[in-house]
């Protein structure tokens, strides 16, 4: 048989004969199908139509982390339509008002490396950091899921990235993210899947795996998935044993399934990045075509600066976050809105005291949801301002007022313009702060409470 | 099957956001269709306008971002009647054409800046004329999946189930 990618193996172990003849698409069954309360309440009024009920409803991520809180009365009616199909075809629903979707899916032990899991966002693709194939998708291609179970994919071919070295104090894995897009362009990997082998000392920390899988989907990717290793299994083993006694049990069919790609697998194109020669990068306004090193960034003032997303929510962007205003304040009239991925990490943030260093220097710490990206609410920018993310989208408009711009980087460059008030090379900050080695030891225990260490 | 229509060009990278930006996010089809380039700069009018009969044609990338369906749903709703792009987001188009519009890849699409001239699609024979110059560019064949789905008038049609909108 042909020497496989990752990709294919995730893909190929469960089909046999294209769907029609001379087609390259197969019909692939699904192990998990994750949904949100806006997309899925797209689909409710049509699958009603189709007379059928859910295929499995065990295997449904559902969450409610758009509308959750509402911020509308149209919001809080699209909310509770949701609620109730997800009630009346027997979803398990104990997601709500938990955090983003996303987040939530890589938390839980259903998500498990080898499984196919298609998801009725464009960021699904983060469970890919899981060694899953992970790839997002509208409302009809996920209702067709929920009535088959199977989804209907052409095969992508795999980009082969290579990352290498030691990930410096400076570099989180939005710069990675957005180095691959620099390199290859905003549609460099359409229709394409992205394959990370992580060959960097001590491995790549998994909440940066996390956003750099979550961006694949900017770089045009069907699937962004990393190579399982011990850093995966490590995390899976601490997160499935932290899980047992609570949560939802877990049957037959969630299993991992550990593959491999094959040393022979035929790639379309190789990416060697070295970490250590990545400079902090920023996506200027608009679209993700023009990313440069901050330090050729003009120092223009900030009106808001917005640490929260599925590609910036998570503790290590909390922590270094809090490590930089730590003894400091936030600029005047600069809004620092904080909002952690999920309430796991909104409760790890609240035990080991960087809720409360970020308190303290005037950060807006709101519950845990999609929030500001999206432009959902709690932090939309108006006409004239300007915003620094750490968010995955800065599209005219994303976040408010198409008049609005947003600029796109790491939470340690955030941190900076969230003190400085302006766009400004964090590197010295870094230096004063002196923090040396991040990536080791993140939340070092002298900064918090006892237990509270990441 | 051949599908004539009046271009409206787009350029490179145009994403769902500005296509149809979140604020327009509903189950309420009207308040959809009245977000339409809402933040596309220099579309704004156009997307609210009459775009019954026209047809998208667009650069490289074109509907990055979003899965939001609503932002495929609204060019149904608008009346467009094809998209075709130098290349096409994989999100979107699978969107598009589960809805049962088409949507279709031409490689050698020049830019184009000026709207207005007469498009037409041969899908039988892959080919794309545009304008009173009979300027003749190739299509990138559509899988026989997606043109039984175009055909059927979406994927609910294709698997057999009530396909009605």
């Amino acid at each position: 048989m042909k020497e496989q990618t990752l990709t294919e193996k995730l893909l190929l172990r469960k089909v046999s004969e294209p769907i029609l003849s001379g087609s390259e698409y197969f019909r692939i069954p699904i192990d998990l199908v994750l949904g949100h309360d806006a997309t899925i309440a797209l689909l409710i009024d049509r699958f009603k139509k189709a007379g059928q009920h859910i295929w499995d409803p065990a295997r449904c991520f559902f969450a409610a982390d758009h509308f959750a809180p509402p911020s509308t009365p149209e919001r809080a009616d699209i909310l509770n339509r949701y609620l109730s199909f997800v009630k009346e075809e027997s979803v398990p629903e104990d997601l709500l008002y938990r955090g983003i979707s996303h987040q939530l899916l890589v938390e839980d032990r259903r998500c498990q490396p080898g499984m196919v899991i298609c998801g009725a966002d464009s960021h699904t693709v983060m469970a890919g950091a899981l060694g899953c194939f992970a790839a997002g998708m509208g409302s009809t291609d996920i209702m067709a899921i929920l009535l088959t179970g199977k989804v209907i994919l052409s095969i992508p071919k795999s980009i082969r990235v290579r990352l290498t070295g030691k990930m410096p104090s400076c570099l989180f894995g939005k710069d990675i993210a957005l180095e691959i897009i620099r390199r290859i362009g905003e549609g460099g990997a359409l229709d394409h899947a992205l394959e990370y082998h992580d060959h960097t000392e001590m491995g790549i920390s998994i909440d940066s795996r996390f956003t750099i899988s979550n961006m694949s989907v900017e770089a045009g990717a069907t699937n962004g998935v990393f190579v399982p290793d011990e850093t995966l299994k490590h995390y899976l083993e601490r997160r499935d044993a932290s899980a047992q006694g609570g949560g939802l049990s877990v049957g037959a069919g969630f299993e991992a399934i550990w593959l491999q790609p094959d040393a022979g697998a035929d790639y379309a194109q190789h990416l060697n990045i070295n970490v250590e020669e990545v400079p902090p990068l920023v996506a200027l306004p608009g679209n993700l075509s023009r990313i440069v090193p901050i330090s050729e960034v003009e120092p223009r003032p900030v009106q808001q600066v917005f640490v929260g997303s599925c590609a910036g929510g998570r503790v290590e962007d909390l922590a270094i976050t809090a490590r930089l205003l730590r003894n400091r304040r936030v600029a005047p009239g600069v809004r620092l809105v904080v909002t952690p991925a999920s309430q796991t990490v909104y409760y790890q943030c609240l035990r080991n005291g960087i809720f409360e260093v970020l308190a303290e220097a005037g950060a807006l710490i709101t519950n845990s949801s999609c929030g500001a990206c999206g432009g959902i609410d709690k932090g939309l920018i108006g006409a004239g301002e300007v915003c620094l993310s750490t968010s995955n989208r800065n599209f005219r408009g994303r976040m408010g007022s198409p008049d609005g711009l947003i600029y796109l980087a790491s939470p340690l460059v955030a941190a900076a313009a969230a003190i400085f008030g302006r766009l400004v090379d964090p590197r010295p900050l870094l230096e004063e702060a002196g923090i040396h080695n991040f990536h080791s030891d993140p939340w070092p225990s002298r900064l918090g409470v006892a237990g509270g260490s990441l | 099957m051949i599908i004539t229509g009046n271009a409206l060009v787009m350029g490179d990278n145009v994403n769902t956001d500005v296509l149809h930006p979140s604020q327009f996010f509903s189950l309420d089809d009207n308040k959809v269709r009245s977000g339409f380039m809402q933040a596309a700069s220099g579309y704004e009018q156009v997307g609210t306008g009459d775009l019954s009969g026209r047809i998208i044609l667009a650069g490289d990338n074109f509907g990055c971002g979003s899965s939001r369906e609503t932002g495929a749903r609204v060019f149904v709703l608008a009346g467009v009647r094809a998209i075709v792009a130098r290349s096409l987001a994989r999100i979107f188009s699978s969107n598009v054409r589960n809805l049962g519009l088409l949507a279709v890849e031409c490689p050698t699409l020049p830019s184009l800046t000026e709207s207005g001239f007469e498009v037409e699609i041969d899908l039988e024979n892959s080919t794309l004329d545009i304008g009173t110059e009979g300027q003749r560019f190739a299509l990138k064949r559509l899988d026989p999946f997606w043109e039984a789905v175009i055909r059927e008038g979406g994927l609910m049609g294709f698997l057999g189930f009530n396909n009605s909108q």
